[in-house]
């Protein structure tokens, strides 16, 4: 069954088609790394739960398929997200080029408090750079967004980047937050809020800890 | 299946195809030899005829080699060489990079581009010339590519994918006449029909579904269509979450959309998926 938590948001991975957004989840929730995999073809998610500052987050990661057509139905699902990363490939000019087409869609389909986190992957291609560290640090910069090089190989920045940006929803969502710390004083109410995990997707669920 | 009976088959076929233009008038009789399974060493050829691809063919002799001459939209290009060493990983043909089967995939995909340069690339499109790939060379691939893209799932793979989200509707509302329990699992969960059917339709189930029941499957699509690709949609809806039982397996979204992203292989047979399909 599913574990217990305190709260549960979710996270959303946009950016190119090939910059790994796949395995950065992968090797995240599972701890693994294929290098053989397949394509993303419409909208996946995997779970993860984490704890910070003694709550138990339990987090919902939306993977999306880069290619540009499949956007009309993955736009859908920003306005249910409270967290993006955008997620170039450092070995691909391209692909950071088109991290301010990604922004601003997120600007117009995303709620207004959305928190953001820009992500160079694959930091282990060191021979195949194209895209300077620097550039990276600039571009986040702009934006008012923290910024990782990232390697979903060899497990750099992983943890660490995805521990940031649920830090940030949370700090991003105190107010309701403490609300929750309110209402959940004991035992009882902690199962009632489990027992409601199913229903509580909706919106209905936002001052249940839910802000989906 | 014995070995007279599956002889007994592939002398049925051959002499379907030798007289194709008399058969393709005996629509049911070829619809029920294409639920019984084409035989493996006949289904290529099969598959060609019953798409009409084999026309397409023989009627524009050398023009898939001068749409390969053709430099392509690097915009294209640059996104099917992505995808080359992401379908099938595991399949012997496509397991190398730079091997065959990557540089015949992306030969056909390429050449679509080229031949409709409107409609470009789309994703779903490798998987679907991989599997066409297994069981013929390049050029024949290529005009079986152009059928299902124009003829079988028409608008599927284009720029807005609306038809794909449109069926997705379709195939939600038919849902809920067929299997209203399911209906009502996925509606309380929130789970939209783009989020499990996407892939399923897209890739004709070729990344959904055990072997042996993707060849099954699509023997009965190129016959029969769309219709088909709907009715094992429907068909695995009502297996992964037509009870009780089943649905408490699955109590959440996440975990019904596990379940309907890795549907056990041992949960779909063959035969018992075809006997539900056919009713």
């Amino acid at each position: 069954m599913a574990k217990q938590y305190d709260v549960l948001f979710r996270l959303l991975l946009l950016g190119d088609s090939g910059v790994g957004k796949t395995c950065l989840l992968c090797r995240f929730t599972d701890n693994e790394f294929h290098p053989s995999h397949i394509s993303t073809i419409g909208v996946d998610f995997k779970m993860k739960t984490l704890e910070i500052d003694g709550i138990k987050v339990r987090i919902q990661i939306w993977d999306t398929a880069g290619q540009e057509r499949y956007q009309t139905i993955t736009k859908q699902y920003y306005r249910r997200a409270q967290g993006i990363f955008l997620v170039y490939d450092i070995t691909s000019e391209r692909s950071f080029q088109h991290i301010m087409k990604w922004a601003s869609d997120v600007d117009e389909y995303a709620p207004d408090n959305i928190q953001r986190i820009l992500i160079g992957n694959k930091s282990d291609e060191e021979e195949k750079r194209q895209v300077a560290t620097g550039q990276g640090n600039k571009l986040a910069k702009d934006y008012g967004m923290d910024f990782f090089e990232t390697s979903a190989s060899t497990n750099y920045n992983i943890t660490e980047s995805f521990t940031r940006l649920a830090e940030q929803v949370l700090a991003a969502n105190k107010k309701d937050l403490d609300l929750l710390r309110a209402s959940v004083t004991d035992e009882l109410n902690l199962a009632a809020l489990e027992e409601e995990e199913g229903i509580t997707d909706g919106a209905a669920a936002s001052q249940k800890g839910c802000w989906c | 299946m014995k070995v007279d009976v599956a002889r007994q088959r592939e002398l049925k076929w051959l002499d379907m195809f030798n007289n194709w233009d008399k058969w393709c008038m005996c629509v049911f009789q070829v619809k029920l030899r294409c639920r019984k399974g084409i035989p493996s060493s006949l289904r290529a050829k099969a598959w060609q005829l019953l798409s009409n691809s084999k026309e397409l063919l023989d009627s524009n002799p050398g023009k898939f080699e001068e749409l390969e001459r053709e430099q392509g939209d690097p915009k294209w290009l640059d996104i099917i060489e992505k995808d080359l060493h992401r379908q099938f990983p595991f399949h012997e043909m496509f397991a190398a990079r730079g091997g065959h089967g990557q540089q015949d995939l992306y030969r056909v995909l390429k050449a679509y581009t080229v031949y409709r340069p409107e409609e470009g690339y789309c994703q779903a499109q490798a998987p679907v010339a991989a599997v066409l790939l297994m069981h013929m060379p390049a050029e024949h691939a290529f005009w079986c590519l152009v059928q299902i893209c124009e003829t079988y799932l028409p608008g599927y793979y284009s720029a807005g994918l609306e038809a794909i989200q449109l069926d997705g509707e379709i195939f939600f509302s038919l849902l809920r006449r067929v299997c209203p329990m399911a209906y009502r699992h996925l509606k309380k969960f929130k789970i939209d029909p783009i989020l499990y059917m996407t892939e399923w339709f897209m890739c004709v189930f070729s990344r959904t579904l055990p072997w042996s029941c993707v060849l099954r499957v699509w023997d009965m699509f190129f016959c029969e269509g769309v219709k088909i690709v709907f009715r094992v949609g429907l068909v695995l809806l009502k297996q992964m979450l037509g009870s009780v039982d089943k649905l408490r397996e699955v109590q959440g979204m996440y975990e019904t959309m596990e379940r309907l992203r890795n549907i056990p292989p041992e949960s779909v047979r063959e035969d018992l998926l075809v006997q539900e399909v056919r009713l």
